[in-house]
């Protein structure tokens, strides 16, 4: 009710409207700061104890559990693997996503809106269901080898699943609606007529989209490019259903750490997957800009 | 002529690009089909082709307490959250846009935070702060693995798409409007509720909707939430995969996908889905 009655406060009513406004805004701050922030403080203390077998979790200040992750060729290669393929499937997503956002922005049919849900859906139909439906596709006797055994192009049915393909297959699935949907919003505002104007100043449509749209979209294609590349970083269930239990990534690596016990060195490992994704999306970011300012 | 060449590339091109889109959305929508596919065959091994098809797999998941439970939870929590998250989340948006004040712009970014961090990273960091939490009242307070903390989780991912959505619905928002209603002697609460109120619903209806998905499709950090014995609709779905892949477990898939499905519907009503993505 506060809410309601405080609304209507225009910003030049200055007598209590600082009040209002916390009112306003000080239960959601408090939820996220308390939930989130003091979490996650309490989680990079967390890293900097010790582990032991025996007596679980020791207080202490030490680098330890960071030392021991970039020191041991198995974390490292971990760590290679996700940022390899979290790359790959950025790279993948942006070159298939462009063409249908294109396509979205673009279309005169009345179907657009269907259309867009049906990019919308699988996105919200979680990613353990769509790892059921690659599951179902990959599987030694499911359709693809079904097909390719029906149409004689091998004998013996290809292993696809837990393979580190069938990871990049599903991870590209996944985060495709994400590049599809923000790169289409962001053509959807560049204005047709200057498509038009380079095609009829001769460009051909590849000239124009180097030359018009690819920079003008730039902005989206940075968004779109972050986005999917911290959910590839970040890609749990896929790596898990569609890379089988000898497969790792650095999100199972942390919630297989956090179920041995290890509670220091799972938050570490948290601390390297976020601080990396950041950082890695940052650079990214700030080069794009660079690269692409003129 | 170089006119008539530059034409015949631009139809190609548009050639071209149609077939790219409509393979990407192929591509995109494979999983889904395949799924809904599997859910009706008769046999419970799936290898294709099937022996044959029937839906006598929906009745079995409707017998397995661990699924009717998950579907449960998962909707309770996400009705929950959402209605928190409408409480807090609509009056910070109508705060962030209405107030200028110094920290304004690192304030909205914290209330967007959920969203940045991952959702393994905000699990073990929430996981670690239950046990602390127990810890600090003596154990007093069951905590971990409690309903309230994984509601609380999930009303943190569902704060930052209410706050985001209504605050774009309150950028094209016409404020004279709000000043002719209080000129014409309404108070400032009906003019909230005559004016504000239906002029941002689309946001707020868009917001409700994604946080809604947001939880009930919320598995990484739920992952670290759950209680023994309790769990929601996505974890029980992974936990099933992590063992096996079955008919029952796509019908399950398939439940999900329509209830999904409807939400959007339903959503789509009230503002259309192409405008708030």
């Amino acid at each position: 009710m506060a809410a309601g009655a405080t609304t209507a406060v225009s910003v030049e009513e200055r007598g209590g409207s600082r009040l209002s406004a916390a009112a306003l805004i000080g239960p959601a701050t408090f939820i996220v700061a308390a939930g989130l922030l003091i979490p996650i403080l309490i989680l990079f203390r967390y890293s900097l104890d010790l582990y032991e077998a025996r007596r679980f979790v020791v207080e202490g200040y030490t680098l330890a559990n960071y030392i021991k992750f970039f020191s041991d060729d198995y974390y490292l290669g971990v760590f290679y693997t996700t940022v390899k393929i979290a790359l790959l499937c950025t790279f993948a997503c942006l070159i298939l996503g462009f063409p249908l956002a294109y396509a979205l922005a673009r279309t005169r049919t009345r179907f657009k809106n269907i259309l867009i849900m049906l990019v919308v859906l699988p996105l919200f139909v979680g990613n353990a269901v769509r790892a059921a439906g690659w599951m179902t596709l990959l599987g030694s006797r499911g359709m693809i080898n079904a097909g390719l055994i029906g149409f004689g192009i091998v004998d013996e049915p290809v292993e696809m699943m837990f393979t580190e393909g069938a990871v990049i297959v599903g991870i590209i699935a996944v985060n495709l609606p994400f590049m599809v949907l923000t790169l289409q919003s962001v053509i959807e505002s560049i204005d047709r007529a200057v498509e038009e104007a380079a095609f009829s100043l001769g460009a051909g449509p590849w000239h124009m989209f180097w030359r018009v749209l690819w920079p003008l979209a730039l902005p989206g294609i940075i968004a779109g490019v972050i986005l999917t590349f911290i959910l590839g970083m970040n890609a749990y269930a896929t790596p898990v259903l569609l890379g089988g239990p000898e497969f790792k990534m650095l999100a199972p690596l942390v919630f297989g750490q956090m179920q041995l016990g290890n509670w220091p060195f799972g938050a570490a490992v948290s601390f390297i997957l976020m601080t990396t994704t950041l950082v890695l999306t940052a650079t990214s970011g700030y080069l794009m800009h660079k690269r692409y300012r003129r | 002529m170089t006119g008539l060449m530059g034409l015949d590339r631009r139809v190609i091109g548009r050639w071209a690009l149609t077939a790219a889109a409509a393979l990407t959305m192929l591509y995109i929508l494979l999983p889904l089909v395949s799924v809904i596919w599997l859910s009706f065959y008769r046999q419970e091994i799936p290898s294709f082709p099937p022996e044959g098809y029937s839906v006598h797999w929906y009745g079995v998941i409707a017998g397995n307490q661990r699924f009717v439970d998950g579907l449960l939870l998962s909707v309770q929590l996400g009705v929950s959250a959402t209605a928190i998250g409408l409480a807090v989340g609509v009056p910070a948006a109508l705060c962030l846009s209405r107030f200028r004040f110094p920290g304004r712009e690192a304030l909205n970014n914290v209330l967007l935070l959920p969203l940045m961090v991952p959702g393994v990273v905000l699990g073990t960091a929430l996981y670690v702060f239950h046990v602390e939490a127990e810890i600090a009242t003596g154990g007093n307070l069951p905590i971990i693995g409690s309903t309230l903390g994984l509601l609380s989780g999930h009303v943190l991912v569902v704060i930052p798409w209410i706050v985001r959505l209504v605050l774009a619905s309150l950028a094209g928002f016409d404020r004279t409007l709000e000043e002719a209603a209080m000129n014409l002697g309404a108070d400032r609460w009906t003019t909230f509720r005559r004016i504000t109120m239906p002029g941002i619903l689309p946001g707020v209806v868009a917001g409700a909707m994604f946080g809604f998905v947001a939880s009930f499709g919320n598995l990484e950090m739920s992952l670290f939430l759950v209680g023994p014995g309790r769990t929601t609709l996505p974890i029980a779905i992974l936990q099933y995969l992590e063992w096996k892949i079955d008919p029952s477990i796509a019908a399950v898939s398939v439940v999900q996908i329509v209830l999904i499905g409807a939400a959007m519907l339903i959503t789509d009503r009230f503002v259309k889905i192409s405008r708030v993505v």
